[in-house]
């Protein structure tokens, strides 16, 4: 994977867009600073952790890192298109304070298993800074998003978050073709 | 509230990646092998074909050992697949078992042959193919360079002036000669004449075999697959025998493109088969282990394309990969292969020791292309034992 396209899987799977629509919010609607910096953290440090450990995770699980790729296509396939259609996630109950970062930001909302697959395959073929870099970049356009609050701009943020799932289906087709391909 | 969130979350992400685990991609086993026990392989299905020469030159078709029927049907291409492959086999092991049992069948081969005066051509009973005719001359090219041996040269200029009379002008191939070469074309008779082509011009050079062959070549990577009907690229094995074993002159980025193209169709293929255990839900969604020819051709044409990536830098990023594979494929192929303890078990343990059967059922070509794909595989094995 190209580094432009490494930063499009990412920010297709943590789809900022989506993804902002089901933050823990300040009473004004606006995304919760705390929450959001402690999850996008942990989500990027997961991603980072992943990539590090893709290839005894692979060889353990005793698939090619080409033939993981079709996987991490499949995945994304199904992932990219259930957000499509189910454009807003569902509700989850908070924690209190900053742990509302640990659930619902990181876990569910932010490390979802597109995310945990792209991580994977991107570690293994793209190197543990390329896909940090990439998954803090996707991360960063959440950050961006955070103030953005009203009813039309939240409409506007699902269509947004719909284009995103698409690429996403894009991007699992592109790689299982590319997994298949592969040598 | 949270904790239930979470468990349905969990559940639902474990019950994903079991579903992914088991139909999408299972483990790919690779069986390690040696380069010793590769040999040994080859020397046990070599052993396979030459027991089983005939009185009149032919070779044992098939055997099925379920219903214990040696097979009656007889097919004159891959007899001459044969031929060729055992001379590989003396090329590669100096076993004269596997020359004298390759004569047998080239023997036979010779008094069929066609003068037409201009060209000559083996013609068995009722055909006269491109694709019998290349793997005969393959197979005299091989033996030449094996043996140093010129007395069929004259055969062999006529049978390659053949080859390349059955060409179209757009570099496509005739499948068969009937007072002319007539407009059809069989799955492999193409990459089949481009390989011969390519190896007589290794052992004619400067009389234009080359040039003959790269017409096919660039056929084959441009147009065969469209024009042919077929909705996805030939994994072709003969042509990356022919990519492989081409003039380095000859060899244009668009052909090393095609070679890059073929090393990943062999690969998808090669992951695919270690994934086949052919057992419980594996079978179901994997079913049973390919058919050894059909692994086996897999296992040649990454063979022949490490030949070429070792050779050409433009490949060099795809050698690791090429030589996984290849070390993956041969581990599987030796894992298969009826053992000497196997076969004493059979009720015909002559016609199961060193072979490999698909369901029961065994025939010449799956030894030939597994043998072909383990000699490939040796110099593969044998730099990796030598840590290189």
């Amino acid at each position: 994977m190209t580094g432009a396209l490494l930063v499009v899987a990412f920010a297709a799977a943590f789809n900022p867009f989506r993804s902002r629509g089901a933050l823990p919010e300040t009473s004004d609607g606006r995304g919760r600073a705390v929450p959001l910096l402690v999850g996008g953290a942990l989500a990027v440090a997961s991603v980072a952790a992943l990539a590090w450990w893709s290839g005894p995770v692979l060889r353990t699980l005793q698939i090619t890192p080409e033939t993981f790729k079709i996987a991490a296509g499949f995945v994304a396939v199904l992932a990219g298109g259930y957000a499509f259609v189910v454009a807003v996630p569902s509700a989850e109950p908070e924690l209190g304070g900053w742990r509302a970062g640990v659930w619902p930001v990181w876990y569910p909302r932010l490390l979802g298993p597109e995310v945990i697959v792209l991580a994977l395959t991107a570690g293994a073929g793209n190197g543990v800074a390329a896909t940090s870099w990439s998954a803090a970049a996707a991360v960063t356009a959440l950050f961006a998003l955070a103030p953005v609050h009203g009813r039309v701009t939240r409409r506007v943020l699902v269509w947004f978050g719909r284009i995103l799932s698409a690429a996403l289906v894009v991007v699992g087709v592109w790689l299982t073709i590319d997994g298949i391909r592969d040598v | 509230m949270v904790r239930r969130r979470l468990a349905v979350h969990l559940s639902a992400l474990l019950v994903g990646a079991a579903v992914v685990r088991i139909a999408v991609v299972p483990a790919e086993v690779c069986p390690q092998v040696t380069a010793s026990e590769v040999r040994s392989a080859v020397d046990a299905a070599a052993g396979w074909l030459e027991r089983n020469v005939q009185p009149d030159g032919r070779y044992l078709y098939g055997y099925d050992r379920d219903t214990g029927v040696v097979s009656g049907d007889y097919n004159e291409v891959r007899h001459a697949g044969i031929v060729m492959v055992l001379y590989q086999v003396y090329a590669a092991t100096g076993a004269a078992d596997a020359l004298a049992a390759g004569d047998a069948g080239l023997h036979r081969a010779l008094g069929q042959l066609l003068d037409h005066g201009d060209w000559v051509a083996w013609a068995p009973p009722g055909e006269v193919t491109s694709g019998g005719n290349a793997l005969l001359l393959a197979g005299l090219a091989i033996r030449r360079t094996a043996t140093g041996d010129t007395i069929h040269d004259a055969v062999m200029r006529g049978l390659a002036r053949f080859l390349v009379a059955m060409q179209f002008p757009d570099g496509s191939v005739s499948s068969d000669w009937r007072d002319r070469p007539i407009a059809t074309h069989a799955l492999y008779s193409t990459g089949e004449t481009a390989w011969a082509l390519a190896l007589v011009d290794r052992e004619f050079p400067g009389e234009g075999w080359g040039e003959a062959a790269v017409r096919t070549v660039d056929y084959m990577v441009s147009e065969r697959d469209r024009a042919e009907g077929r909705f996805s690229r030939l994994p072709d094995h003969w042509a990356a025998h022919t990519l492989a074993d081409l003039r380095p002159d000859l060899l244009t980025d668009r052909r090393i493109e095609y070679a890059r193209r073929l090393a990943g169709y062999f690969s998808i293929r090669i992951r695919f088969e270690s994934q086949r255990l052919g057992t419980g839900i594996n079978l179901l969604l994997r079913w049973y282990p390919g058919t050894p020819a059909g692994f086996g051709t897999a296992g040649e044409g990454m063979g022949a394309l490490r030949r070429l990536a070792s050779d050409d830098p433009r490949l060099a990023d795809v050698a690791g990969g090429i030589d996984d594979r290849i070390a993956c494929a041969v581990g599987l192929m030796v894992d298969r292969q009826v053992t000497p303890q196997e076969a004493a078990q059979a009720a015909r343990p002559d016609l199961e020791e060193g072979a490999w059967f698909y369901r029961g059922h065994t025939q010449m070509d799956d030894q030939q292309h597994t043998i072909t794909a383990l000699l490939e595989a040796l110099p593969v094995l044998e730099a990796r034992e030598a840590g290189g």
